[in-house]
């Protein structure tokens, strides 16, 4: 095999890379809007629990939380696909960074933006949906951005439980071609031919943003 | 140091290196900075335009003039923290060639006193007074300790010494910005708008400590607005505009008859 | 099949007989992160040429996964006649993925230093390595120490990636109990849970830490 054709052999498991990320996206951003909202809107026990569950998708090592809800599911007798558990896994973990875009970026308003929403009689769900979630949005588009790659370079792991991505067809051309340069090397390209648009894309919101500083040379 | 453990108020010669660098013209030792027909471009921006200005030593000269002027450019070029492109600075008589190791030397004897005080956050009063005199010249740590004792009584803080410069107010910080400059000794003293970010009511404070300073004979070369300050202290004042020294002037004839237009207006700004 | 508390509870003391090994190769990958990191940095300021060069090298590390360097490394260095322990083949995984990470860190770290420092310090007469040394890389290391923190809880999340490789940490040694038993909920949950203690717990010291650095006493 030539490194085109492995190159090529790999990308035979681009469409389940994609499926697991749009399928993680489908979690990612509900979870991210609702669980941030929440977190912001909320006090008490309430936001106790609402952070809980935030952290528990946040601070988890998601290649655990994979494997637990993979072998843990069907013990508690729920049978569901590899690739539902792996999106719904990446993408709670990925929504719940997302989630302290969201509120991080709702608390940083200005408060005199509610006070001006408020004083014209405008009702709290009309103040967060056309005042501060739209202004918050922004500012939260870096850190979306940035969990946009995660989640796609995250999606590596579902090579192994076993579904056929771009990281498991490298495996499997690598147990027929004794070719290991060719096959990683295909393999870390195949992965940043998708993800480098992003990071780029990612760089230029950043700098629309915030204006950056120039560098200073004194290192 | 002196019996009683106070540093003797002794300037200290010119570095050696420095003045023997120009063996062919005598340096002048009388004069402190010497600007000879500067010019400085940012680009295709002509920031200075042949700038003529000498400090002597012992005087003290007050820069003001409009936002852009290049004020700033200007005394920020007499330590060599912007190059120029045209002209030649003296300091204590010896020309700024541009070379690193001869910088070093120079900006020990020129103190700097900026806008934004530009204190060390992370080192106590204390140690941003000493930091420089173990370093740059070598004084043991007791040593350093009882200069920087002394300069700290001079701008009347010694009791901060142990606090960081986030503990203290405006004032205090730009006052301990003095007394690091003073702590070197050196033979001129450069402020660059030292009271523009102050609350107004710290403003005194600060400029009390300078007109001390300015008393005590210290030459300084300072950029400001506080015409107070320049009629009490300065023995000329040099007004700058578009890059250009229009007036220079002493201060009585400065505030009562400028001669050019652009002073006169500048004033009546200034001074409402 | 249901789950068995007891047999959980025995598997405790197995799985954290090898914390020492996950906890060790987080710190060194970290080392190695942040040297790595830095030198991007450094490196990145030299000029236009190797700034881009530099800003390259981050975004391809930022656009590829994980996993795939860990089998790159792997299985490309012996082949380059290069046969390192997967123990020191890990660390370096994990030094070099994160290492895209630390350069931003570093690269805020520095940009955060108004430029009146070091114009401060020269003005007293110090030299350029002085300068660094004593104003700069102090307030740079403030800077920086609580985001390595974070960093450090990434790095530390991304250790069972290393099970892939054969390195003996927390995952490995409870996959080695699931296959020895044919039990894969009980271990599997305990690293879990053994992830996430470990995890919240470092994130609340960083957050003290930050607390700390930035309290105020410091700016
Ligand atoms: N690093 C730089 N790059 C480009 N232009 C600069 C730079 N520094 C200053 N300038 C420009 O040079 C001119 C003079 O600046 P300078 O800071 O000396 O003015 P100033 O008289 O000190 O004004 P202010 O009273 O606002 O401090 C200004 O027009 C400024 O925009
Ligand atoms: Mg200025």
């Amino acid at each position: 095999m030539t490194t085109v054709e492995i190159f090529v052999g790999i990308f035979e498991g681009f469409r389940v890379t994609a499926t697991v990320t749009a399928l993680g996206l489908l979690y990612a951003v509900p979870f991210a809007l609702v669980f941030g909202v929440a977190q912001y809107l909320t006090k008490g026990m309430a936001r106790l629990a609402i952070t809980a569950v935030i952290e528990f998708w946040r601070s988890s090592a998601v290649i655990i939380l994979l494997f637990v809800f993979y072998y843990v599911l069907p013990v508690i007798d729920i049978q569901l696909p590899a690739i539902t558990v792996a999106a719904m896994v990446l993408g709670l973990n990925a929504g719940g960074y997302g989630s302290q875009a969201v509120r991080a970026g709702l608390q940083s308003l200005d408060r005199g933006q509610f006070e001006a929403a408020a004083a014209l009689g405008l009702p709290r769900r009309h103040i967060l949906a056309l005042i501060e979630l739209p202004q918050a949005l922004t500012r939260m588009a870096p850190t979306f951005i940035n969990q946009l790659i995660q989640l796609i370079k995250g999606t590596a792991l579902v090579s192994l439980v076993t579904l056929t991505d771009m990281t498991f067809r490298a495996k499997e051309i690598a147990e027929s071609e004794y070719n290991p340069v060719g096959v990683y090397t295909s393999l870390l390209l195949a992965y940043f031919v998708i993800c480098y648009p992003v990071t780029v894309f990612g760089r230029w919101v950043e700098q629309r943003i915030g204006g950056r500083k120039g560098l200073t040379n004194e290192f | 140091m002196n019996s009683d453990g106070q540093p003797m108020r002794q300037t200290a010669p010119w570095p050696v290196e420095i003045s023997q660098h120009h063996s062919a013209h005598p340096p002048d030792r009388t004069v402190a900075v010497e600007a000879a027909a500067l010019n400085k471009w940012f680009g295709s921006f002509h920031a200075l335009k042949d700038i003529n200005l000498a400090v002597p030593q012992g005087s003290r000269i007050v820069i003001c003039g409009p936002s852009g002027s290049g004020k700033s450019t200007l005394i920020r070029c007499a330590n060599g923290l912007e190059t120029f492109q045209g002209g030649t600075i003296r300091i204590g008589g010896a020309e700024l060639t541009g070379d690193e190791k001869q910088l070093q030397k120079i900006r020990r004897t020129v103190g700097m006193v900026f806008q934004q005080f530009n204190l060390f956050p992370h080192l106590t009063v204390m140690a941003n007074c000493t930091l420089a005199l173990r370093r740059v010249l070598g004084k043991s740590r007791s040593e350093a300790v009882g200069i920087a004792v002394h300069y700290l009584e001079r701008v009347r803080i010694p009791e901060q010494a142990h606090k960081y410069p986030a503990q203290l107010s405006g004032g205090q910080q730009q006052r301990v910005a003095i007394a690091r400059a003073l702590c070197m000794n050196p033979r001129i003293m450069l402020f660059d708008e030292p009271t523009s970010s102050l609350d107004p009511e710290m403003v005194k404070e600060v400029l009390d400590v300078m007109i001390d300073l300015a008393a005590d004979g210290m030459t300084m070369l300072c950029v400001t607005h506080e015409m107070g300050f320049a009629r009490e202290a300065a023995d000329q004042v040099v007004f700058m505009d578009q890059g250009r020294i229009v007036e220079t002037a002493s201060p009585a004839t400065f505030f009562a008859a400028p001669s050019q237009e652009r002073t006169r207006l500048f004033l009546n700004k200034m001074l409402r | 099949m249901n789950f068995d508390f007891a047999f959980a509870a025995t598997t405790l003391p197995t799985i954290l007989g090898v914390i020492g090994t996950t906890i060790s190769v987080a710190l060194l990958s970290c080392a190695g992160a942040s040297i790595l990191g830095f030198s991007f940095e450094i490196a990145r300021r030299a000029g236009s040429l190797p700034a881009y060069l530099m800003r390259f090298t981050i975004d391809f590390i930022r656009s590829t996964p994980v996993l795939a360097w860990l089998y790159f490394l792997y299985f490309v260095l012996p082949h380059w006649g290069f046969t390192l322990p997967a123990l020191v083949v890990g660390i370096l995984g994990l030094s070099i993925y994160f290492s895209g990470y630390l350069a931003e860190v570093f690269k805020a770290g520095i940009d955060a230093i108004p430029k009146g420092q070091a114009e401060a310090a020269k003005a007293l007469g110090l030299n350029r390595i002085d300068v660094v040394s004593f104003v700069l890389a102090p307030q740079m290391l403030r800077n920086v120490a609580a985001p390595v923190g974070n960093h450090f809880v990434s790095i530390l999340k991304a250790t069972p990636y290393l099970a892939a490789i054969a390195v003996p940490e927390m995952l490995g040694s409870a996959l080695d109990i699931a296959s020895n038993t044919y039990r894969y909920a009980e271990p599997l949950t305990v690293v879990g849970i053994v992830f996430l203690v470990l995890a919240l717990t470092i994130a609340q010291g960083v957050r003290l830490l930050e607390r700390k650095l930035h309290g105020p006493t410091n700016r």
